[in-house]
């Protein structure tokens, strides 16, 4: 990170008024001094986490200096395995998670409706839509838009398609083959979702997917592998690529390029909930309740680059500069934290649509 | 438990009961291994994970995986990858093991250290470092572009023939550091002997060297097969763009058509995948029927000169110098280069991109920095405490009663035919469902047993070979002398087993540091490993990370290697 870059983001924490550690935040009710003096009582609060270390230090550093008391063990897990390590703990009756945060909000909300989640009214929860939260359980804590990446190197500006139908179009040229990267819905729950949402979503899916399958399109499991293909310019582009991972990587490479559609922008939330049986539920309350504070989303914005859920943050990751950059809010097409998503855990939907992707990308 | 070297298998000797001890390492070696598999077994037959309230006993599991052409698929792709590494690794490792320490090869030693480096890297990354010097972007592939004015590489490294042809150079460490081994103990006088009646090389190497350490020549072909069902890295990497699936790679696609983690079509993966091993130890053994014949190492051992190459010196250097570059030089050329840039690719000036920020983030996060340590203590602690348990399983292969002997030669030969994955999670339920083992999941322990576990197979088989060599005339002789069993085996055969053991030693630690897959879901806060964080890392996008943190497991294998090169230790 640019020295530049690393004062400008130090300037809003600088500028954020002197909170006396301990004092109920504004705006939340009195009582929830009750809430931070039975969290000073409890041990360390277990947060299991799809976000890397790396990008979750900034939140977590900042969330000591709110609550110094407070002592966090943050574990780092991919999404699949944080499922399985919770549901086989918490039927051991073993030592797990008091605090859950995963970019699989399809297993999210089921762990939720299947009764693992506290139920918690949020003094936060009058900041944010009710697309953004399940029941008082699963709370939707980020915005993570599917972008369109590409290496700036190899793509001028101006050939760049400015809609779903003129991607379709340029992918099916013939002057991309093999110069694609996007998920392999068959192998990852993250690329699935965003794929199965973009065709609910959008009506060119058919013909982009179509076209992918014409171009011949590398089909990754992992946005590690899409984003080093794009940044090594051995794919020109990148399609469905998670933005705050990308707009991470775009800080330290400047050839990767990052646009969103203006004809319709899909974004998924990064969930967390907690633990019903949580041993720390208390600080677990405070993590959450900061997460969603807009402290919280302040330094996700600006320091930890990941999308910020609530709109009234400023800064380089926010949902305002995103619904700019993709033309008015109508454009943003957020999946909502409910119940639908179980449909998608259903094997019969989930053939349907895989059924749509394997004709129409493999042909088959 | 001190394993009991009782003269029991002495044929024509009647058998006394079978003492305490055997007993005691069969059980012990028996719940290890056995307490995951069946697990497995029983989930295999459940339609909801074992643990949910709710569940009913079938085979549908079975069905789903049999049936789905997917799954054939990619078992067909893990054929392909396992006879590539046989057909590829075993001859090519035998003959650079003869070459490297029977004859008068120039730059023999600088050979043996660049072979012994595939070993050294986590295959994820090897299939990173390949990507980088020669994928289409690589950097290779650009020198031969510009050189030949050609829009694209006339090779691919996607292709199940190029995973192919990398697994199996990649493999031929392994294969020459079982023969290497052997060879270096052989008694050189029967070698000796046909040179002095006039055989050439190639008649010294086919007739006498080879015949041999066929054992270890079988030890190294079976494990190749096991490891080339269970291999996973590579493919992760190299493979999943033009959806080339094996059997661990599949097992993604399982999760992924579900929704949810499908444990019981997973499981049956495993289960087909032990039905193998056991197909496979049973072949080894018996290949391996008659190996006491070939007892060669005693008290009379004695090394003989160098045999000459002649006029193939110079040819022969130079088709291994080609082999390395290829397999070795290249791919790790491209991890560092990788570790050290933060873009690549044409049109990007590599001297610009230069930065050290990808090691500095490493140890400026906390987790990152610590797994390095974690990992050298699992590694020098656990490799030692893991060769310990080897040792006696193959004293019991060797020495105890038939029956013994074949059970544990078949239980030390099962844990690696499950995908780490796998065998990772049915470790993990064991220690949280087990009340015993509770107090051990959070710590450094759980880690190592699992290691231990998981690389059974693998050390028990190294140990095996080197005590193979070992005559048992000291020992007896210690016995007449009125030594106890114990007592002659400590006296007498340990010592000359030793520069075996510590080798041994030497290389379960390279494999411990860089194990990665069954590690992932015993990790807690605290408990970190390389390895396994290099694949939490993969999926989010972290390969400046990764690059840097496996150019750090470089550094430490390479600097501990040197270290006991230093201080006597020779891995072969």
């Amino acid at each position: 990170m640019s020295v530049l870059s690393a004062a400008l983001l130090a300037l809003p924490l600088i500028a954020a008024p002197y909170a006396a550690a301990q004092a109920v935040p504004n705006g939340y009710p009195a009582d929830y001094a009750k809430t931070i003096d039975a969290a000073k009582k409890e041990g360390k609060l277990v947060i299991y986490s799809s976000t890397d270390q790396a990008s979750a230090t900034p939140l977590l550093d900042d969330f000591k200096k709110e609550y110094p008391f407070a002592n966090v063990e943050y574990q780092d897990i991919g999404t699949s395995q944080l499922y399985s390590r919770f549901l086989a703990e918490a039927a051991a009756g073993s030592p797990s998670a008091d605090l859950l945060w995963s970019s699989a909000m399809d297993l999210q909300v089921k762990l939720a409706a299947d009764g693992y989640a506290l139920t918690y009214a949020s003094p936060e929860s009058k900041n944010f839509a009710p697309e953004n939260s399940y029941q008082n359980m699963a709370f939707g804590t980020t915005l993570e838009p599917a972008a369109l990446i590409y290496n700036k190197r190899l793509v001028k500006a101006g050939d760049l398609p400015a809609t779903h139908a003129a991607f379709a179009k340029l992918l099916s040229g013939g002057k991309l083959s093999g110069k694609l990267a996007t998920w392999d819905p068959e192998k990852s729950g993250v690329g699935f979702t965003l794929m199965e949402y973009d065709n609910q979503s959008n009506k060119d899916f058919g013909a982009v997917s179509q076209g992918l399958g014409k171009a011949q399109a590398g089909l990754y499991s992992s946005t590690g592998a899409m984003l080093e293909k794009v940044v090594s310019g051995e794919a020109l582009y990148g399609y469905n690529i998670i933005g705050s991972y990308a707009l991470l990587r775009q800080q330290t490479v400047p050839d990767l390029g990052m646009k969103f559609w203006k004809d319709g922008t899909i974004a998924f939330q990064r969930v967390a909930f907690i633990n019903k049986n949580a041993k720390a539920p208390n600080t677990a309350k405070l993590f959450l309740d900061y997460l969603l504070s807009r402290r919280g989303q302040l330094v996700m914005a600006n320091k930890a680059l990941i999308y910020s859920l609530r709109s009234d943050v400023a800064g380089k990751a926010t949902r305002t500069t995103l619904t700019q950059q993709v033309g008015g809010a109508a454009n943003l097409k957020i999946i909502a934290v409910d119940k639908r998503l179980l449909d998608n855990l259903v094997p019969a939907t989930r053939n349907a649509f895989l059924d749509i992707w394997r004709k129409n990308v493999k042909g088959q | 438990m001190t394993a009991q070297p009782s003269k029991a298998s002495t044929p024509g000797v009647v058998r006394p009961p079978l003492p305490l001890g055997w007993w005691l390492l069969m059980a012990a070696v028996g719940l290890a291994v056995l307490s995951p598999l069946l697990l497995l077994l029983w989930q295999s037959l459940l339609n909801n994970p074992f643990f949910a309230p709710v569940k009913t006993v079938g085979v549908s599991a079975y069905t789903q995986v049999l049936s789905d052409p997917a799954f054939w698929r990619a078992f067909g792709n893990s054929g392909v990858l396992a006879l590539a590494m046989i057909f590829i690794a075993v001859p090519l490792g035998a003959l650079l093991a003869f070459l490297v320490t029977k004859t008068d090869l120039p730059f023999a030693k600088v050979f043996e250290v660049l072979l012994l480096t595939p070993i050294f890297v986590s295959p994820i990354v090897l299939g990173v470092g390949f990507i980088v010097s020669l994928g289409p972007s690589g950097f290779v592939s650009a020198w031969f572009k510009a050189l030949f004015h050609l829009d694209a590489a006339p090779w691919s490294v996607y292709t199940l023939p190029a995973i192919a042809l990398i697994a199996g150079l990649t493999h031929v460490p392994y294969v020459y550091l079982y023969v290497s081994t052997t060879m270096k103990n052989l008694d050189a006088s029967l070698e000796e002997a046909a040179r002095l009646s006039g055989a050439g090389v190639w008649k010294v190497m086919t007739a006498v060297t080879l015949p041999l350490v066929r054992p270890a020549l079988v030890y190294s072909a079976m494990l190749m097969l096991l490891l080339g069902f269970e291999i996973f890295g590579l493919p992760l990497v190299l493979g999943d763009a033009r959806g080339v699936d094996v059997i661990t790679t599949y097992l993604y696609r399982l999760t992924a058509i579900t929704g949810v983690p499908a444990y019981g079509p997973m499981a049956v993966v495993a289960m087909i995948l032990i039905c193998m091993a056991l197909v496979i130890v049973f072949m080894q053994r018996f290949l391996t029927r008659t190996s006491g014949s070939y007892v060669s190492l005693g008290s009379k051992g004695y090394r003989a000169e160098r045999l000459k190459l002649g006029g193939l010196r110079w040819p022969l250097a130079l088709i291994i110098s080609a082999y390395l570059l290829y397999a070795v030089v290249t791919p790790m050329a491209g991890v560092l280069l990788r570790s050290l840039v933060r873009s690549w690719g044409p049109g990007v000036n590599l001297f610009s991109a230069l930065t050290l920020a990808n090691y500095q983030s490493i140890f400026s996060t906390p987790d990152l920095a610590r797994s390095v340590l974690n990992t050298l203590m699992v590694a020098l602690v656990g490799g030692a405490a893991a060769v310990a348990v080897y040792l006696f399983v193959a004293l019991g292969i060797q020495r105890a009663p038939k029956g013994v002997s074949r059970t544990l030669d078949y239980l030390a030969g099962l844990p690696r035919a499950v995908p780490g994955l796998i065998m990772g999670l049915a470790l993990f339920w064991l220690f949280i469902f087990v009340p015993v083992l509770k107090p051990i999941r959070p710590t450094l322990l759980s880690i190592a047993i699992a290691y231990t576990i998981v690389w059974m197979p693998y050390g028990v088989r190294l140990i095996t070979a080197a005590l193979g060599q070992v005559s048992r005339d000291l020992e007896e002789a210690a016995r007449i002398s009125g030594a106890t069993a114990t007592g002659a085996f400590v006296r007498a055969t340990l010592p000359v087993l030793r520069p075996g053991l510590i080798a041994a030693w030497l290389l379960i630690f390279m494999q411990f540091v860089r194990e990665y897959s069954s590690g992932v879901y015993l990790l807690s806060p605290g408990t970190e490993v390389l390895g396994a964080q290099i694949v939490q890392l993969w999926s989010t996008g972290a390969v400046d990370a990764i690059a840097a943190l496996s150019s750090l497991q470089i550094i430490i294998i390479v600097a501990v290697y040197a270290i006991a090169t230093r201080i006597g230790v020779r891995p072969g």
